[in-house]
């Protein structure tokens, strides 16, 4: 065999070393896009999932469109950084170079492999490389198999494993906690003049049942009815947002499975103020002027009328018959009547005119709501629901509360600062607006002079 | 790789003739020099790599000895020009003097300056006017020396070494930047250590001085030397390393100084687009390249690595770096431009 051609030989066998490198090189850049991909992809689901069972449809929409968004851009950056990191063989050469520490000869004998004219030293270099070839074998280059990208991905399959028994976790604490009060799930009890009441999150379905007395009722219709004015005035950007709100519960919803209406909560309105007015009275709505019964059809979440046991009773609040209302129920009768769902007996119902017999505990509604008697349902508790002017079919009730344990016990009135008047001393007095009185001839001049100025 | 091969490699005998020779020249500079030993090494790179060398020092630390002695070991002609403030143009490359021939007739006769020569010395070349340093230009770079309107070549190899006196800076001019860029290296003499101090007290203040053998005779020292540099041009570069080189000569230029469109060094060093008025030249680029061949041969390889071209940019490009005067205010000198610029090219390597 001639010179020349074992040198060829020997190139051949340098070049295909380097070609086994960069192979295993490709493999783990491969490797380690897959898997950094499949890390992203999967903990950005893992966390939409977590944010979906944890938190408010806007907060949730919020974290899944940051983590979605981060995933891509990961992704992105991944992509680029492996394409940029695909070893040529000019790059094989040097990496093997470096890590064999051949000092740029397997570099320098790939650039010049293919070159025409190659100087005297070249077989020099070809038999010096050759000898070390032990030392760039790609089991030697790279002894990785498997890419270091394989630890984000078990971190985030992980990650995950442990985000979904936490949040079905933090599920049942808080439906654990909302049964505060007396082992009655979801009841409790807020004053009418610390509802703050707003056009409802469009994401959250009507999910509580309320009891007050007709005073109570009608001022929380007042209410309403000042909510549903500003509800009308509300801007696109709003409206925009509500939409975001609802898409974002209904894919909540898909992706936790709950129903919402599962457990309604049961609040008792109690009324702290009953001689004072709410803002939205003068509106013109008058709760008790339809005057009619109305059932609750559909038993769910809805105002507690007054009426008489049974469901049937004709509730007309406000209608300025019968005794003067009550403040509030009996606390410890509120909290059968929300445990049984039964009407309160006759001789509490101080507001409606229909309280002619006793309630009967065991009188159901029969079609499975809350139970306790007709007219529950806030939207049309004061007359049919097409005629009264309070309600719509986008209007609901949300309670944007988390009930606490750290609340005043069921039915206590609420705090209410004393009006303070300190008295004047001796030399004080009240002000009062100076008598009009004519100017003096001798002052007028002057007073004429000041005023031009 | 086992051993039988490696030495079977080093035997080859280009390589193996080069080391031998360029070791065996460095053993009998160090005769004389004591320490000293990398700039004997880039000395000697430079002289290998077609090179002149600008020696930095200050005084008695052995410039002008080390210049002579390198004359002697290579037994090649040798030439000393002590600069001064009145030091002429011609003084240096010769002039046209009237002489008489044998039959009466006078007549304008070449008479050749000391820069006709193997290796020339220019000793402390600040002092002398910008006008007389200039005059060995056309000399270093295209060696030859026009003398009023007449071309003369001058014998290879040809070998200039410039001494500078970084202090004592009253009187002299700084070179000029082209003459400054011509330099392949700037070799900086610095004191030697206590160590090496008791040597040379020693080794020249007896009664016999250390003698130095020439490597070469004198009639294929001239020859031997030029193989040698030919050789030298052999040595094979990968492109990945010459793209190295070029980023690190690029990157001791300011960001303001370069081309639009190229602005995107991938080396980017704060310090230079501080303190450098004007980066290393194109030249600054093949001074890496020649000078990191020279090492490579050294080191047995026949082709050039990252550490080689590492290794040589120090002496290569810190000459070539324009400082501005915020780096004089900040007493930012161009060996630590240099540096900065070689960390940041290592980091973008790696």
């Amino acid at each position: 065999m001639s010179e020349s051609r074992r040198d060829e030989q020997k190139l051949w066998l340098i070049l295909f070393q380097i070609k086994g490198v960069r192979a295993r090189l490709n493999f783990l850049a491969l490797q380690r896009w897959v898997f950094a991909t499949l890390a992203l992809l999967i903990g950005a689901i893992g966390i939409a999932f977590f944010a979906a069972a944890s938190f408010t449809p806007l907060i949730f929409l919020i974290v899944a469109a940051i983590a979605v968004l981060a995933a891509i851009v990961g992704i992105i950056r991944e992509t680029t950084l492996v394409r940029a990191r695909r070893a040529s063989p000019a790059r094989a050469a040097t990496i093997a170079d470096d890590r064999a520490q051949m000092q740029g000869r397997l570099a320098t004998v790939l650039a010049w492999a293919e070159a025409p004219q190659r100087t005297t030293l070249w077989p020099y270099l070809v038999e010096d490389t050759y000898g070390r070839r032990e030392n760039y074998e790609p089991s030697r280059v790279e002894p990785r198999w498997l890419s270091r990208a394989i630890w984000p991905l078990l971190a985030s399959l992980m990650l995950v494993a442990l985000a979904f028994p936490a949040a079905h976790l933090g599920q049942g604490l808080r439906r654990n906690r909302s049964s505060f009060g007396g082992g009655q799930p979801g009841q409790t009890s807020a004053d009418i003049n610390d509802l703050d009441i707003r056009p409802a999150d469009p994401a959250l379905q009507p999910n509580a049942q309320i009891y007050a007395d007709p005073a109570t009722l009608k001022k929380l219709a007042d209410k309403l009815v000042a909510a549903e004015n500003e509800e009308r005035h509300r801007s696109g950007l709003a409206k925009m947002l509500d939409k975001a709100r609802q898409f974002a519960d209904t894919f909540q919803n898909k992706l936790n499975g709950l129903d919402r209406n599962r457990n309604p909560l049961r609040m008792r309105l109690t009324d702290s103020k009953p001689g004072q007015s709410s803002g939205a009275q003068n509106h013109g709505t008058n709760p008790g002027q339809s005057g009619k019964p109305n059932g609750n059809p559909n038993g769910g979440g809805g105002l507690a009328n007054n009426s008489q046991p049974g469901g049937h009773g004709a509730a007309e609040p406000g209608n300025g018959q019968g005794p003067p209302p009550m403040t509030s129920l009996p606390e410890q009768l509120a909290d059968e009547l929300a445990k049984n769902g039964t009407s309160p007996p006759a001789g509490s119902d101080q507001g409606a005119n229909g309280a002619n017999s006793p309630g009967n505990p065991n009188d159901a509604n029969a079609d499975g709501g809350a139970g306790h008697g007709s007219g529950s349902d806030p939207a049309s508790l004061f007359g049919p629901a097409s005629a009264q002017p309070l309600g719509s079919d986008s209007f609901k009730i949300a309670i944007e509360a988390e009930p606490s344990d750290e609340a005043s016990s069921h039915g206590s009135p609420t705090y209410v600062p004393p009006r303070i008047r300190v008295p004047l001393n001796s030399q004080q007095y009240p002000d009062q607006p100076l008598a009009r009185a004519t100017v003096p001839a001798d002052d007028e001049t002057t007073i004429k002079r000041v005023f031009e100025r | 790789m086992n051993e039988a091969h490696s030495a079977a490699v080093a035997e080859l005998p280009s390589i193996a003739d080069f080391a031998r020779t360029f070791r065996r020249i460095q053993a009998e500079i160090h005769k004389v020099i004591i320490g000293h030993e990398q700039a004997v090494e880039e000395l000697l790179s430079a002289l290998f790599a077609g090179g002149h060398v600008l020696i930095e020092g200050v005084p008695g630390t052995g410039k002008t000895t080390l210049v002579k002695t390198l004359g002697l070991a290579l037994n090649l002609s040798f030439n000393r020009i002590q600069f001064t403030v009145d030091l002429m143009p011609a003084d240096i490359t010769g002039t046209r003097v009237i002489m008489s021939s044998v039959d009466g007739r006078r007549e304008f006769s070449f008479q050749p300056g000391p820069i006709f020569c193997h290796i020339l010395l220019g000793d402390e070349i600040n002092r002398a006017t910008p006008k007389t340093q200039s005059a060995l230009l056309e000399a270093m770079a295209e060696l030859q020396v026009t003398v009023s309107g007449t071309t003369y070549p001058l014998a290879p190899p040809y070998f200039v070494m410039a001494t500078l006196n970084p202090i004592e800076m009253e009187g002299t001019y700084p070179l000029p930047e082209a003459q400054l860029d011509r330099f392949l290296f700037k070799v900086r003499l610095g004191y030697p250590g206590e160590a090496e101090l008791v040597r040379i007290i020693s080794s020249t203040t007896g009664p016999e001085e250390a003698g130095v053998e020439p490597v070469f005779e004198p009639a294929e020292a001239a020859q031997r030397i030029e193989g040698l540099k030919r050789l030298v041009r052999e040595v094979l570069v990968a492109s990945p390393i010459e793209q190295y080189a070029a980023r690190l000569v690029r990157a001791t230029q300011p960001a303001n100084s370069r081309v639009i469109g190229d602005l995107h060094s991938p080396i980017v060093v704060d310090e230079v687009n501080r303190y450098v008025s004007f980066g290393a030249s194109p030249r600054g680029a093949l001074a890496l390249i020649l000078g990191a061949k020279v090492r490579a041969m050294l080191d047995g390889r026949a082709n050039i690595a990252y550490d080689d071209i590492d290794r040589v940019a120090p002496a290569a490009l810190e000459h070539r770096i324009m400082l501005n005067y915020a780096a004089h205010s900040d007493n930012v000198d161009a060996e630590h431009i240099v540096e900065q610029v070689i960390k940041a090219a290592r980091t973008s390597r790696a």
